[in-house]
């Protein structure tokens, strides 16, 4: 078994690296088709056509293209991501320096989800078409619709302004000052836990609608089993493979930036590098973040493929 | 230093990866719940300044964003620099002479100054500074254009020589801190990108990636050391996080305001609205190399048909000026013009002379600057009445230079910012051969008069020869003017001593927070 699931990640892993030499060389394309000059957008409107050349010289852009795409191919599998033409940092640093706000507001994002799907999909589930089942699903269909910028200015006004109980922007380290992290991450948290939490809590009440129709569940009801034994035991366990599965991509999303929620409260995160890289044709940090995103969605992917076969040991590696 | 950062980088993302799985859950209400932006440190109390966007990077010859000034502007000097009505003020250099030929400029410099590392500045600091800006033809060479030679004679004393007068001289070199001076060791070690030293009232602290920076004061300052502990620019682009940041007393200082929400600060007694006019100009421009935009009957048919008055309503909520000319009321270079005052009459009698009756126009905009795309509704409405259909063109601001340099356009909008000195308002924009002459507008008239402007010293005749040239410019609707916008600026009650300046810089030298 440990030598069957080794093999599947390092297998998997072997996939992981493919895809992403591919992810490299569709992002360079790509970013390189779109229109748009770096030089342009670094030198502003004032300038001589002397110092675009030079400009143009320095950062390697006036090489014909075909040179950049295999010195970049080159340094990337090295590990070496290249210089942000914007502020001239390595791109390795620039992205190293995001993660930490991103990768916490995605944690604390996804437990906010889960904290509000889990108990209201079971609960609309198992409460099959009663009243608060249709409240359930209406406010999440609330939660799914309603635009996250609005939401957060809303928690803003409310908890910043009119309480005052909140900071309404910007980002503590957590491992500077986990209180000050917390007040500062719980409303961007709420805000993008709401709107998966939301999405969650719909695919919960499916899933465990589908497991309670089926015919084990009478069987075990009609053994005797315990409500709650049933509950916990045969419902939920076989309603969590789609769960992890949903919770997989929702994370991976978070992962991957979110630059609405980054904007509103001014949170440091992955989201807003890429959205300022794209404005300024900042080839190399939209190449290194885009490769990351990439990574961690793979990565993601991989866990949940573990994690089947941990909440259901039918479902074997292979 | 590259490899520390990546260190402590990596070090906070492998702690995050444990400690990320049981958020907190205790709030620390009292500490964080509106109790004042400022922060005790040093002699003073840190100010807390939102700004609506982040720097590129801080190396003053190297960036041209204005996030990146905003900060520097505290940071760096200049040999001289703008009072509040743009007039060139002693600096770093306490006084100049210019030779009876106007081609020798000697400026003596203050002999008080240190670098935030500790280093004595001198005449050599000059020199390195101007030529590394032209040897490397970085971003503002063309500043430099008449520049013969630099040299510093002794340390207290620096020379330019120039090839032909220079009547622009000083605001070319003190203009903004585009042309500040940089101490050489710190952009030989390539710190200077991410940690600037300069002379300024303010010292470079910390960078935060994403969220802001932070400056001390600089108890050595030439001008005496702020009152200020220290000031901190945070990035926050949303105005209406930004404004929620200023009530709650999280945020001492913001021009991240959207303009509909003017009005209602203005009436807000928790909040000072500093407002001025800027010298900041917006225009339409017309391909001239383009049929039938070369017909200057066309352009000036579009100049009459447009009510700028609308148009000024509709993208800053009355906070700008209606001009029918670049340069603004307040400037002493100011023109007085309104030729154009709408009239569809004669807009459509225009388009008839010129045999045009119907016409299919497009106008490109930018989301780069919203006031474009807002303003682009109303004039394709306004341009409907004289029978021009527009067709709005949306894009980013790297897809619209790059249409602009390569001539794809029938009609654009945009600004232009920071100016003083008329040759910055009109040369480059209008002359034959300028730089950012995009819509192909030639007058050999205008080109003599902006030549002879570039090297007039009597003011006075300087003056005229620009209200000249201005108006031919505007005749020929070679560019449409629209209006100057105003600088606006919010602060709590307790900070003093700030004003908006209408070059935009911003100035925290002079100021002091007072308890609440």
């Amino acid at each position: 078994m440990n030598r069957k699931l080794l093999s599947f990640v390092l297998r998997r892993l072997g996939h992981t690296a493919i895809v992403l030499v591919g992810v490299i060389i569709v992002v360079f394309t790509l970013v390189h088709l779109v229109p748009g000059d770096p030089v342009r957008v670094a030198l502003g409107t004032r300038y001589t056509p002397e110092a675009y050349a030079a400009l143009r010289e320095a950062s390697g852009l006036d090489r014909p293209l075909i040179v950049q795409f295999f010195s970049y191919i080159g340094n990337a599998l090295t590990g070496d991501l290249g210089v942000s033409f914007r502020s001239g940092n390595p791109v390795t640093l620039v992205l190293l320096e995001r993660l930490p706000a991103t990768l916490s507001l995605a944690a604390a994002g996804i437990i906010i989800a889960l904290l509000i799907s889990f108990p209201l999909g079971l609960y609309a589930a198992l409460h099959e078409g009663k009243a608060l089942d249709g409240v359930i699903r209406a406010v999440s269909q609330f939660g799914v619709s309603v635009p996250d910028f609005w939401m957060g200015l809303m928690l803003i006004t409310f908890f910043s302004v009119t309480l005052g109980w909140l900071p309404p922007s910007g980002y503590v380290p957590l491992t500077e000052d986990p209180l000050g992290w917390a007040s500062h991450v719980l409303m961007p948290a709420f805000t993008v836990g709401v709107v998966a939490g939301s999405i969650m809590t719909r695919y919960i009440r499916s899933a465990v609608l589908d497991v309670v129709g089926s015919s084990y569940i009478r069987t075990a009801k009609s053994k005797g089993i315990k409500h709650r034994t049933v509950v916990m035991r045969h419902i939920v366990r076989n309603a969590l493979v789609p769960v992890v599965t949903i919770g997989g991509i929702q994370m991976a999303t978070m992962l991957g930036g979110l630059i609405v929620v980054e904007v509103v409260f001014a949170w440091p995160g992955l989201g807003r590098l890429v959205y300022d890289a794209v404005l300024s044709r900042d080839y190399a940090v939209i190449q290194g973040a885009v490769l990351l995103i990439a990574g961690m969605f793979l990565l993601i992917n991989l866990l949940v493929d573990l994690l089947y076969a941990v909440v259901d040991p039918r479902i074997r590696v292979s | 230093m590259f490899r520390r950062r990546i260190g402590a980088a990596l070090a906070t993302v492998s702690l995050l990866a444990v400690a990320a799985c049981s958020p907190g859950e205790g709030v620390d209400l009292e500490n964080n719940g509106g109790t004042g932006g400022a922060e005790a440190s040093g002699s003073g109390e840190t100010l807390v300044a939102a700004i609506a966007g982040e720097p590129d990077q801080l190396d003053p010859h190297k960036t041209s964003a204005y996030f990146s000034f905003q900060v520097l502007e505290n940071v760096y000097d200049t040999l001289v620099e703008p009072d509040e009505s743009l007039e060139m003020q002693p600096a770093l250099a306490k006084s100049w002479e210019v030779s009876d030929d106007q081609l020798t400029w000697t400026f003596t410099l203050r002999e008080d100054v240190t670098f935030h590392d500790g280093s004595e500045f001198s005449a050599e600091d000059v020199v390195y500074s101007y030529n590394r800006i032209i040897d490397n033809e970085l971003t503002n060479s063309y500043r430099f254009a008449s520049v013969e030679s630099i040299k510093a004679p002794d340390p207290s004393t620096v020379v330019i020589k120039v090839s032909q007068p220079t009547p622009s001289l000083l605001s070319n070199i003190g203009g903004f801190k585009g042309m500040a001076i940089v101490s050489e060791e710190n952009v030989k070690s390539g710190e200077i990108q991410d940690n600037p030293i300069g002379t300024g009232p303010f010292v470079f602290e910390s960078y935060t990636p994403g969220d802001s920076i932070k400056l001390s004061s600089n108890p050595d300052y030439w001008g005496g050391a702020p009152e200020l502990g220290g000031a901190t620019f945070r990035f926050i682009s949303e105005g209406t996080t930004a404004l929620a940041g200023l009530t709650a007393g999280e945020v001492d200082w913001t021009d991240s305001i959207p303009p509909q929400r003017v009005a209602g600060l203005e009436t807000n007694p928790d909040v000072e609205v500093g407002k001025v006019a800027s010298n900041d100009y917006w225009y339409l421009a017309l391909n001239q190399n383009r049929e039938p935009y070369d017909d200057v009957r066309v352009r000036q048919a579009i100049a009459y048909a447009l009510d700028r008055d609308a148009i000024t309503q509709a993208v800053s909520y009355g906070n700008a000026t209606v001009n029918q000319l670049a340069i603004p009321k307040q400037s002493t270079w100011y023109t007085e013009y309104n030729k154009y005052s709408k009239n569809l009459d004669k807009a459509k009698s225009l388009l008839d002379e010129a045999g045009v009756d119907e016409l299919n126009m497009g106008l490109m905009v930018t989301t780069q600057y919203p006031q474009t795309v807002t303003a682009a509704q109303v004039i394709a409405d306004q341009l409907s009445k004289i029978g021009i259909t527009t067709e709005i063109r949306t894009i980013d601001f790297a897809t619209w230079l790059d249409e602009q340099s390569q001539g794809n356009f029938d009609m654009l909008m945009l600004g232009w910012l920071g100016s003083i000195d008329p040759n910055d308002f009109y040369y480059n924009q209008h002359h034959s051969e300028g730089t950012s002459n995009f819509q192909g507008y030639s007058n050999p008239e205008v080109d003599k008069l902006l030549e002879a402007g570039q090297t007039e010293t009597n003011l006075e005749k300087r003056q005229e020869i620009y209200d000249k040239a201005a108006t031919m410019i505007a005749d020929d609707a070679s560019y449409i003017y629209l209006y100057n916008p105003d600088v606006v600026q919010a602060w709590n009650p307790n900070v003093k001593g700030y004003e908006a300046r209408s070059d935009r810089a911003i100035r925290f030298r002079d100021v002091s927070l007072a308890d609440n």
